[in-house]
């Protein structure tokens, strides 16, 4: 396949194949396992655009017309200057401007992909066509330039609507997890020209995944969280919450709502609240025992951690950092914790840090430190016997390979395991879960398939090699991801593959682990119920 | 030729002077850093700073020079192409090796110029330290630069051609580089090799700009200064700046992990891009406003 081909006419670049795709370890070696990619019905294929591989995560719609097509175009090209502009993108030109202009394509980042090795290295999905692709394009469509130097730089493309739907698209078959850029020794991040990509879609001509967008950042700004947890809704699961508490550890908590002045706003990513709520009840078990002065927020977007927009937008990525510390200001708080999120770690750690100042600067850091502190200084009480199951973890790409934060955890779970042990790679060099940048909640169309079979495949193999010695499904064994994100994407993942059920692995986050291992608990605070 | 010299010279330096600081005068940006950071203390397992509880209220080390050599040390080695491909790196090395030692051929040729125009001698029978170690080093950096730019243009030319992955992803300005490398290190050696085996033709020519008394040089010798004269000219339109941008990538992006400090001259700086207007026009995003305006806004 030719870098030019992402214009061409034909019904797809690339045909999906399973048994192409990166072999899986024992048991997935051997018998057909795998579901088929599910295609695109024949109703949806009249209207939507899937002519890159037959996946839909933007559910582009065909244009109806010469016309559509045109404003397509124009539309795209006018998002691209935008994009080179500093006015408009301050926020991201330098690093775009330096990997625009200073790849070598010397491919060593490919094979650091696991999107692009599990797929059997399909072309479409290697970590520079993307970038390529843009490049070309920018090459020949912005500002002038003479025919030597067109012909020079081998600016092939034409850029018509299919090129722009299947560069829309493959915007998405990257988890921005930003393996690859740190393995250019150049300082090349193929993931940032992946995120510039989107926001041209998203900031220029109002496209993103629903899931994102409409369900995402826009349900949160409106209602106060993406999962469409009003307030009220929100008193109601605490109540449920510390009734479930009480029950599983035979004492009632409070679990502090809108407590004003106090030292900690515990921020979680508002799916734990309908998903995994053993999570939330976990962290107040454990400042509770701690004594913590701390408080959830129930005021519209405290409770919600999640920031989309830090996936493809950046005002909308703005508009919700400043909402979030507007509610820890409210509550007159003196700082700001992170649950068991990745992307909400990263978003509200790091990439607003440049966003928010003066007095909206409110310290905010993760809670992993403090449970690290809580477990290894003997504020409570710990007998890891009762972890006694094989446990690994994985490492979401947000806080360790993009923050830096990778030992707290370590710490934490060689004290409250008997059989911690590491995936391989782990670390910065981790691999994505496969639901990065906004992936495991995108539910629409066949992408969920693609996700599993193709985004998340290398983390099963991590997760199935961890296990190796103790894979049958009489032992029981736990991944220890300490993100809903990825908790949501190895859900999803176990399901495709069947694999509790094959295999006995259960997920779950940490702080399930220290609670479980508390010296005075009556019964075990993991249930293993699948969900 | 000497003026022409002098013209690529200015030509190059001035060049990529514009290209750094149009680089460096890019709008700060918002951090987007990538563990492990060179100047940290926890740079072996990639851990930072976030890693401490009330990380704000603690000193913050940072190691710059250990991260400056380490970066510095990789244009030596490049290993991360040695450890990850290492047929690339076959190629690679010699070629940018040529391309290193080259430089400091012509800086030790212009130093040789010097000294040559203040009446020193700089032979094999030199009596000072540095007249002798000019001479060597001369001899040294040149023969074996344009031997093994020779072979590394060679050895990236045929990676190109023969790695489908590598051809497809090059343009027609990668393959003329490659030419005109192998253009550049040819005429070196040859002139080297079979015409001026001490470089002596070179140190005279560079007195001679040193003195702006240009002096004839032999035919080999001359195609090669002209070659290489083009080739500087040549060598911005490339993207070949990425020797120096590498720096800046890393201490601007990959490494910047500088928090934002209230009252803090970073502050100053975004307060004023809050400023900027912005036109993006998707429908979430209000016509007219300022960045400022529109992050306080609701779609
Ligand atoms: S991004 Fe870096 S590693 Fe990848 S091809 Fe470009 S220069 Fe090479
Ligand atoms: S950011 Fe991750 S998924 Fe995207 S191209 Fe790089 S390695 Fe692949």
């Amino acid at each position: 396949m030719k870098i030019k081909d992402i214009c061409k006419k034909k019904e797809k670049l690339l045909r999906l194949k399973k048994d192409e795709f990166m072999e899986l370890p024992f048991p997935y070696n051997k018998g057909d396992f795998e579901p088929e990619l599910r295609e695109l019905t024949a109703d949806q294929f009249q209207t939507i655009d899937a002519s890159l591989d037959g996946i839909s995560a933007l559910g582009m719609r065909k244009p109806k017309s010469k016309e559509e097509e045109n404003e397509l175009v124009r539309k795209f090209i006018s998002g691209l200057e935008k994009l080179l502009d500093p006015d408009n993108n301050w926020t991201f030109l330098m690093p775009l401007h330096h990997s625009l202009e200073y790849c070598v394509k010397c491919q060593l980042c490919s094979e650091y992909c696991p999107i692009y090795v599990s797929s059997g290295k399909k072309e479409v999905y290697r970590p520079t066509f993307r970038a390529e692709v843009l490049r070309r394009i920018i090459e020949k469509y912005v500002g002038n330039k003479g025919r030597l130097r067109l012909k020079l730089s081998g600016s092939d493309i034409e850029l018509n609507w299919l090129t722009i739907s299947r560069l829309g698209e493959l915007a998405y078959r990257c988890t921005l997890c930003r393996r690859c850029a740190m393995a250019c020794p150049l300082g090349v991040d193929n993931g940032l020209i992946t995120r510039e990509i989107r926001k041209i879609f998203s900031q220029e001509m109002g496209i993103a995944p629903k899931e994102l967008h409409e369900l995402g950042t826009m349900q949160q700004l409106r209602v106060g969280s993406s999962t469409g947890i009003t307030p009220k809704a929100l008193s109601n699961i605490i109540e449920f919450m510390e009734d479930d508490i009480e029950e599983k550890i035979g004492r009632r908590i409070k679990i502090p709502l809108d407590k004003d002045g106090a030292e900690v706003l515990l921020l979680h990513n508002a799916g734990e609240f309908l998903s995994w709520p053993e999570n939330v009840e976990a962290f107040a078990i454990i400042f509770d025992i701690a004594g913590i002065d701390w408080t959830l927020s129930s005021e519209l977007l405290g409770y919600d951690a999640v920031n989309y927009g830090v996936w493809y937008d950046d005002i909308q990525f703005t508009r919700i950092a400043i909402k979030h510390v507007e509610v820890a200001k409210k509550l007159k708080v003196k700082k700001i914790n992170v649950g068991e999120c990745g992307h909400a770690h990263k978003a509200m750690i790091v990439v607003a840090d440049r966003i928010l100042t003066e007095d909206m600067n409110i310290p905010r850091e993760s809670a992993l430190p403090l449970l690290k502190d809580l477990v290894v200084g003997g504020k409570l009480k710990i007998n890891p016997q009762r972890n006694n199951f094989p446990v690994t973890l994985h490492d979401p790409c947000n806080i360790v390979r993009l923050m830096g934060i990778g030992e707290p955890q370590r710490e934490i779970l060689k004290r409250v395991c008997t059989d911690f042990r590491e995936m391989e790679p782990c670390g910065v060099e981790n691999y994505c879960c496969g639901g990065g940048s906004g992936f495991a909640i995108i539910q629409s169309l066949n992408f969920p398939d693609w996700r599993s079979s193709i985004s998340g495949r290398m983390k099963l193999k991590q997760i199935l090699e961890a296990f190796q010695g103790v894979i049958s499904p009489e032992v029981k064994k736990y991944v220890c991801a300490p993100c809903s994100n990825c908790k949501g994407q190895i859900r999803d993942l176990f399901n495709y593959f069947d694999v509790n059920k094959k295999c006995g692995i259960f997920y779950g986050g940490l702080v399930e682990l220290i609670v479980n291992a508390l010296d005075d608990l009556k019964k075990p605070f993991i249930e293993w119920e699948w969900h | 030729m000497g003026v022409f010299t002098y013209f690529a010279y200015f030509f190059i330096v001035f060049m990529y002077s514009v290209k750094i600081v149009k680089y460096i005068k890019l709008p700060v940006h918002l951090r987007w850093e990538l563990y492990p950071i060179g100047h940290e203390k926890k740079s072996k397992y990639g851990g930072s700073y976030l890693e401490e509880k009330d990380w704000w209220q603690k000193p913050r080390k940072k190691n710059t020079w250990k991260s400056f050599f380490s970066l510095l040390r990789e244009y030596f080695v490049l290993s991360d192409y040695a450890k990850r491909n290492i047929t690339y790196w076959i190629g690679i090395y010699p070629w940018h090796i040529g391309f290193l030692l080259i430089i400091t051929f012509h800086i030790l040729c212009f130093v040789s110029g010097l000294l040559l125009a203040k009446g020193f001698d700089v032979s094999s029978r030199s009596l000072g330290f540095g007249s002798k170690f000019l001479y060597y080093g001369i001899l040294i950096t040149g023969s074996i630069s344009f031997f093994s730019g020779m072979i590394g243009s060679i050895g990236v030319l045929m990676n190109r051609i023969f790695r489908r992955d590598l051809r497809e992803y090059a343009t027609p300005l990668n393959f003329l580089t490659y030419f005109f490398t192998f253009l550049v290190f040819f005429t070196g050696f040859y002139s080297w090799f079979f015409t001026d085996p001490e470089f002596k033709e070179y140190r005279i020519f560079w007195a001679g700009l040193v003195t702006q008394d240009f002096k004839d040089v032999g035919f080999w010798t001359m195609i090669h200064i002209l070659s290489f004269d083009l080739f500087l000219i040549y060598l911005p339109f490339t993207r070949s700046l990425h020797y120096i941008t590498r720096f800046l990538a890393f201490f601007l992006i990959r490494w910047d992990d500088e928090p934002n400090i209230p009252g803090g001259r970073l502050e100053k700086k975004l307060i004023r891009l809050f400023e900027k207007k912005v036109s993006w026009s998707a429908p979430h995003i209000q016509k007219g406003k300022k960045w400022g305006e529109l992050a306080r806004s609701i779609p």
